[in-house]
């Protein structure tokens, strides 16, 4: 089952597999297990926190989100537009999500080393519409204090390349 | 379900909701016909009971209610189905040509986009009954059928034969690609079907296509060319793409005779037999261009076979790349902190890519004897007054962190590194290309990349190399280009009209290709081969927008489409035999069998050949 660490951390797949009860150097496919976000997690019965998604079209879309549940896969199980390409490991910037000020401070003070893991960072740097309050959606672990937080996505921009214009190489 | 004698009872058909079936319907066959023709047939499970490209020989158990349902009964109810063609209200049909991630992405889009509007259309024509909703535009479709269609037996595009072997946590989004068939075909108002190895301009052409469906999406990508440097020497043996490069250590079916090049380059001509292992080759590589594809390529040939024996790469690339090479330069034209190119909103990026310098800054640290070399004094050239500025702002976060990462690794030229290990990777900034040279001793084949030293010019985020005129010569027996792919049009696309021969991508508005015609584009054709996988999100829910107004707009006064039906009859009166979903699951299976594989941990052993592929669908091409 997927137990994030008490300080999310990206996980590697091998590792992952590890701590799902893979057998070392054993094969996604051979062990049969997907890293899907379906099922698994704090169950049904954990305590929940409301929060809330604005949509990349300005809607809102308001959620139970469990205590201890990663924000990826609270997305994935309300149905909330939020990728997820690589599944959680930290190796895209497809679940790129905003946060309020307040929070993204909160989140960075309680991290160990009062600061992103370079992964982190490294993913954000190719994330699309990046911001100073950017994280990502996998590396976010629900917690009590989230109640009535704010997660915003990036933006549909029809602007993506303003009407005609076509990138000119250097 | 029953069969009896020659008529087929069916006791338990599957719970069909419609106005017209409401409840479990005892249906003898020639009713089926008729049912067939009815609304109700088109949530009639048949369809995803067997695809009509297999043969059936089991019974199987329906998605929907979980019955058994005979063999026999379902080769009825796929004829049934068949015959489904005219109902009242058509379902939107799609092709989309190129299975790689932006033809994915934006199926998926397109998808629930379209059954989106049908709910909310159905919504307001139920609460129209009752008379207290005015009425809604109506939405002229039931449902939408989307086809993709590949040239390769295989789909996944890049993310099969682009995406570095060594980062299999990318390739993870194969799993969400393939979930698509799943969840598109579990409704009964879409589905999504697969024709791989269909060349659309060769097997099908183009303008045929057009008119057998009501939108089609181009995605097919720029894999077909690549920039050229325009130098001399460039086409001297020994020069290849990175593009070629990739492609091969990939296993990329077309690309297989790259290996033998690799192999006169790095081990020259003695036999690939009585090279050790970890020997390492004394070649000497140079990679023109510091993009993320140069990165890769760099540290595929830093790794060599021990580093890699635990990914895809095919066990007959890791027998040419041995223990690697042990000379790779990386050379850039501009500074460290410049970006790739000046595209609006994107000057926060640099050419270099953080993650994939990480991973050169940490060869050596994770055992691959590879060390990433940096001088000092090149980045410093490269920090003038318009790059320190470059850096400030909040902008300037990437860019600040790649010349920390930057500076931590680099030495001065005094240092002697060389000793610390036996493979160097020597990223080198400011020299730009201008001849590739013949070796002594043999005319045609490389010997040689000469480079003039530059400097930049120009204010902030337009800074342009100069050159300075200071000559440098680099020994090397491999060259691989890395300065970008370039796209083609299709065969059968209208000249110039759409398709920008220079900027090398589909003319489109939005993804709306220019003209009167149900073309749309998605992807590196649409915009230009730059960005990750997952700028194909963004970058198809803006092709899907104009699909949706393209539809709305002009849904009522096309003629009705055969879709599906009408490619599958073309590709049978062409003698072409496409490799369906099932088929290429079948590939899959093979390729992840243990006794394929080198070891526990490697993923799969990619099958090279098409004809090999076609053999295990169990299709024979004529």
């Amino acid at each position: 089952m997927w137990r994030p660490t008490s300080r999310p951390r990206p996980v590697a797949v091998s590792r992952h597999l590890q701590e799902v009860g893979c057998m070392k150097n054993q094969s996604q496919s051979q062990c049969g297990i997907r890293i899907r976000w379906h099922g698994g997690g704090p169950g049904q019965d954990a305590p929940t926190v409301n929060i809330k998604f604005i949509n990349s079209d300005d809607s809102e879309t308001a959620v139970a989100a469990r205590v201890d549940e990663v924000l990826l896969r609270v997305a994935h199980r309300t149905g909330v537009e939020m990728e997820g390409a690589c599944e959680g490991v930290c190796a895209c910037s497809t679940c790129h999500v905003v946060l309020e000020q307040n929070l993204y401070d909160t989140l960075i003070d309680e991290m160990e080393d009062g600061a992103l893991s370079e992964d982190e960072e490294d993913m954000l740097d190719m994330a699309f519409g990046l911001t100073h309050t950017s994280r990502l959606g996998c590396q976010i672990k629900i917690s009590e204090d989230m109640e009535g937080a704010v997660f915003q996505l990036p933006k549909a921009t029809r602007n993506f390349y303003v009407d005609g214009h076509v990138p000119q190489p250097h | 379900m029953i069969v009896e004698g020659s008529n087929l009872i069916i006791e338990k058909l599957p719970k069909i909701r419609t106005r017209t079936v409401r409840s479990w319907t005892p249906v003898r066959a020639p009713d089926i016909v008729g049912l067939a023709r009815s609304r109700a047939l088109r949530r009639c499970p048949g369809r995803e009971l067997a695809p009509r490209s297999l043969p059936v020989s089991a019974d199987r158990t329906c998605h929907w209610c979980h019955s058994t349902v005979s063999a026999t009964a379902i080769t009825h109810l796929r004829c049934f189905s068949a015959e489904n063609t005219d109902v009242s209200q058509p379902r939107l049909s799609v092709a989309v040509v190129g299975a790689g991630p932006s033809g994915f992405y934006t199926s998926k889009y397109l998808t629930s986009a379209v059954l989106h509007r049908i709910e909310k259309a159905n919504d307001r024509n139920d609460k129209r009954d009752e008379g207290d909703a005015p009425a809604l535009a109506p939405f002229d479709w039931s449902g939408i059928d989307i086809d993709i269609l590949e040239r390769l037996p295989t789909p996944y595009g890049l993310v099969r034969y682009g995406v570095a072997p060594d980062h299999p946590e990318v390739k993870n989004v194969e799993h969400d690609f393939a979930a698509q068939f799943e969840t598109s075909n579990n409704n009964p108002s879409s589905s999504l079907s697969f024709f791989g190895g269909v060349e659309v301009g060769k097997d099908v052409k183009l303008s045929a296509l057009q008119s057998m469906y009501d939108v089609v999406v181009l995605a097919y990508g720029c894999q077909a060319a690549d920039r050229r440097l325009n130098i001399p020497g460039e086409d001297l043996e020994g020069v290849l793409s990175a593009r070629e490069f990739v492609a091969w250590y990939n296993g990329h079916p077309e690309f297989g005779h790259i290996g033998t090049i690799v192999k006169e380059c790095l081990w020259g001509s003695s036999d690939i037999c009585d090279v050790d292992d970890d020997q390492v080759s004394t070649a000497k590589v140079v990679v023109v261009g510091q993009g993320n594809v140069a990165l890769d390529v760099a540290r595929i040939l830093a790794k060599g076979k021990r580093g890699l024996i635990e990914t895809d790469t095919p066990s007959s690339v890791l027998e040419i790349l041995k223990g690697g090479a042990s000379h790779v330069s990386i050379l850039g034209r501009r500074g460290h902190v410049q970006g790739a190119f000046t595209i609006k909103g994107d000057s926060h990026r640099t050419m270099l890519r953080a993650k994939e310098l990480r991973e050169l800054t940490k060869l050596n640290k994770e055992g691959h004897n590879a060390k990433l070399i940096i001088r000092r004094g090149e980045l410093e050239l490269g920090m003038n007054d318009s790059s320190v500025a470059e850096l400030k702002g909040a902008s300037g976060r990437p860019k600040t962190r790649i010349d920390i990462l930057l500076r931590d690794s680099a030495v001065s030229e005094t240092d002697n590194p060389k000793d610390e290990a036996p493979k160097t990777v020597c990223l080198r900034f400011l020299l730009s290309p201008t001849s590739i040279e013949a070796k002594d001793s043999d005319g045609g084949r490389v010997g040689g990349v000469v480079c003039e030293r530059t400097r930049l010019e120009g204010g902030p985020f337009k800074q342009n190399s100069v050159s300075t005129g200071e000559i440098e010569t680099l020994p090397a027996d491999l060259v691989l280009t890395s300065i970008g792919y370039k796209g083609m049009p299709l065969e059968g696309m209208k000249g110039r009209d759409q398709f920008d021969h220079q900027q090398s991508v589909v003319n489109n508005l939005h993804g709306k290709v220019t003209g009167d015609n149900n073309l749309f584009a998605s992807g590196w054709i649409k915009r230009g081969p730059s960005g990750i996988i997952g700028t194909n999100i963004m970058d198809a829910k803006d092709t899907v927008k104009s699909i949706m107004m393209f539809i709305e707009e002009n849904g009522r006064v096309r003629d009705e489409k055969d879709g599906r039906r009408g490619l599958e009859k073309y590709l049978e009166a062409h003698e072409t035999v496409p490799i369906r979903w099932e088929n290429f699951q079948a590939i899959e299976v093979a390729e992840t069998d243990p006794a394929r594989l080198r070891n526990d941990a490697q993923p799969r052993e990619k099958i090279l050949q098409i004809t090999e592929m076609e053999s295990i669908a169990g299709i024979l091409k004529q």
